[in-house]
């Protein structure tokens, strides 16, 4: 497992077609991981690009951290990881909670940014948003595994259950994940997303939740165009080779 | 990396898929389980797509360039990655070996 150490924690990276000579980074969601994009996502887009996924703090095979879940603490994050992998600018993309740190590099480091993805990434001030944070319990994780993870096929067994438990037990009642999220709720009315000056490609759900945060960045965002896959949150998951394939023709776009 | 170049029987790759799944998910899960090479990843073995990665990361540095792992899984879609049993991997590996 390619592990480095990015601001002293262990970071679990991969990388696909180093030769390349444009990356990509890619940003995964809250409670997931760099598989997201590992099997289909990633292998389509090293075909030109050199690609590297890795995991956020406390999620896959990256180090547990208790603190520094705000934006600015995982965009510091992520370009610390640039500088070890002598990064100097990168095409960005980011799914869900990924995507809010996509948008904040792209405010805070526009100069290390060239084009923007932002893939289903949520208002933090939706109350399904936040409402997952709040009510989060053992019941709240099998009723939700039980009733909205169907979309995505995958059902959970005994032993996965129990790892999830354990990542989200941890993640709700030992970091600042909860306080660290409540500070981001004003982000999508914040005037500093309106400084973006990316390209930038919206990519959402017919059938999600998070289409109107979509269209919310489609006006907001300067140079922006928002496009809608038939699917709902999990669309990366449900439509990978139809994202992989929007991406790459962004990217590719002169 | 430990690449290899011998080509192993179907018996050979089946224990070296066992023991990178055991160490991939830890040896009191394996002890309780019969894996053969029906065992679907996700339904049977209960691994989950982070495991996966890991598992098929340990394949790529055993193999080496002889066999394009990820990319043999990239051309799965999601029910075929479901349904993705051992039998599957090592027949793809043998083809690639012969």
């Amino acid at each position: 497992m390619p592990i480095i150490t990015v601001n002293g924690k262990s970071v679990h990276i991969q990388e696909l077609n180093k030769e390349a000579a444009e990356t990509i980074v890619l940003v995964h969601g809250m409670f997931s991981n760099l598989s997201v994009y590992y099997f289909n996502i990633a292998p389509l887009l090293a075909t030109k690009y050199h690609v590297v996924l890795y995991d956020l703090k406390s999620h896959g095979m990256s180090e547990k951290a208790l603190e520094g879940y705000d934006l600015e603490s995982m965009t510091n994050d992520l370009f610390a990881l640039m500088e070890v992998l002598n990064l100097q600018k990168v095409h960005l993309g980011g799914y869900s909670f990924g995507g809010l740190i996509a948008l904040k590099m792209a405010i805070r480091f526009p100069e290390s940014i060239n084009k923007l993805a932002i893939i289903e990434a949520p208002d933090p001030n939706d109350d399904k948003t936040r409402g997952i944070i709040d009510e989060y319990s053992r019941e709240f994780l099998e009723h939700y595994v039980e009733n909205f993870t169907d979309t995505t096929k995958v059902k959970m067994g005994k032993r996965q259950m129990e790892r999830n438990h354990r990542m989200y037990e941890y993640l709700f009642y030992q970091t600042s994940i909860k306080t660290d999220m409540e500070l981001e709720k004003d982000f999508f009315g914040s005037p500093a997303i309106e400084t973006i000056k990316q390209s930038t490609l919206l990519l959402y759900g017919t059938d999600s939740n998070c289409l109107n945060a979509g269209k919310h960045l489609d006006g907001m965002i300067k140079n922006a165009s928002l496009i809608a896959v038939p699917g709902d949150h999990n669309i990366p998951i449900q439509q990978p080779l139809v994202i992989a394939e929007a991406l790459l023709n962004f990217f590719q776009e002169i | 990396m430990d690449t290899i170049t011998t080509k192993l029987s179907s018996e050979e790759i089946f224990n070296l898929m066992k023991q990178f799944i055991t160490e991939v998910i830890g040896e009191e899960f394996v002890e309780e389980m019969d894996i053969t090479p029906e065992s679907s990843f996700t339904k049977d073995l209960e691994m989950d797509s982070i495991e996966i990665v890991s598992f098929s990361e340990k394949i790529k540095a055993h193999f080496g360039e002889q066999i394009d792992f990820t990319g043999w899984l990239s051309s799965m879609d999601l029910d075929q990655l479901i349904n993705l049993n051992l039998g599957m991997i090592i027949s793809y590996i043998e083809e690639c070996q012969s």
